[in-house]
């Protein structure tokens, strides 16, 4: 396989990756998200009820205990598109993925030595 | 493994800034001075591979779900922890700035975790268990377990100094997850590893020595 046929196979496994994403991923608390609201006694660590209220409350309390009230709107807040359901997952994503792939290409392009 | 921007304080999250400011302008001196023009497809392609599975969680017990780092692939088949620390801090400054995935004030921690920690034990370890195996996948399977591992129990760390995470119970939580969902990293890495060099075997003959 030449390097084109490398990279459009490649993009061709990402795309599909990327699309599919929203249709099988779990939406469960990630690891250090599950860890957290099991910390702040809004799930057991090896339970799996989520208590939405005092999730929202541990949310409140930890910017309390650090003081870090940053906050930042991204234009496609949780891979989501508004207005789009599902679709608009998969097309966020799929963006998302074209992006970091030109812009690596093109920084590599940049910075790779040519002998 | 994703730090959000309220769970560390403001000075201690431009300390993890510069630290990795240091580790990034590294990982540009390695794409300087080790990455061939013919690598930079595969480079690309890594990087928006990491980019797509990082968006696949994967359910796992205790109503909690985990998905791929990507930092011991991307360490194992470039030939350097650098080469992770470059592919995993593209991919955390469009998660980051795009779709709020992992906070902008935390950033360099999370880069420090999942592209440092996930490239260099990632790396190290491929290394030393590929030359005690002579089999380069249960080496890759091995060396994703312990990148995801070693870099959840790092972020429990600094959760801890932080004031989020009681450092015993944080270690404990953390260590628990991220042992079953490293099973997913550590499967994808010996996978991905093997389906790029049987397309390419020329591009992994050097330097991390995988030899099928």
């Amino acid at each position: 396989m030449d390097n084109k046929n490398l990279l459009y196979v490649g993009i061709i496994i990402a795309l599909v990756i990327a699309v599919a994403a929203p249709f099988i991923a779990s939406s469960n608390p990630d690891g250090l998200e599950s860890a957290f609201f099991g910390i702040f006694g809004a799930k057991e660590i090896h339970g799996s009820e989520l208590d939405e209220d005092a999730a929202g409350a541990a949310e409140e309390q930890v910017q309390e205990i650090t003081g870090n009230t940053f906050s930042f709107g991204s234009p496609f807040p949780d891979y989501s598109i508004e207005g789009m359901e599902k679709a608009g997952e998969a097309l966020a994503i799929a963006i998302g993925t074209l992006l970091v792939l030109g812009i690596a290409f093109g920084l590599g392009r940049v910075l790779s030595r040519s002998d | 493994m994703h730090i959000p921007d309220a769970f560390i304080p403001l000075t201690q999250a431009a300390v993890y800034w510069v630290i990795a400011l240091v580790f990034i302008a590294l990982s540009l001196r390695w794409a300087r001075n080790e990455m061939r023009e013919e690598k930079v497809p595969l480079v690309a392609v890594l990087a928006a591979g990491i980019f797509a599975i990082q968006a696949v969680n994967v359910p796992i017990p205790w109503g909690t779900s985990g998905h791929m780092m990507g930092a011991a692939l991307a360490a194992i088949v470039l030939g350097s922890p650098f080469a992770a620390v470059f592919v995993l801090t593209l991919v955390l400054i469009v998660q980051g700035v795009l779709f709020g995935d992992g906070g902008i004030t935390v950033m360099g921690a999370n880069i420090i975790n999942m592209g440092v920690v996930g490239g260099f034990v990632g790396f190290y370890s491929f290394k030393g268990l590929n030359a005690a195996f002579k089999n380069p996948y249960p080496a890759a399977f091995i060396a994703g377990w312990l990148s995801l591992v070693v870099a959840a129990l790092v972020c429990a760390v600094e959760m801890a100094i932080a004031g989020t995470f009681p450092l015993e119970l944080g270690l404990f939580s953390m260590g628990l997850y991220h042992a079953v969902i490293g099973v997913i990293e550590g499967g994808i890495t010996a996978v991905a590893l093997y389906l790029i060099y049987t397309a390419r075997p020329d591009l992994l003959k050097s330097p991390a020595g995988v030899t099928a």
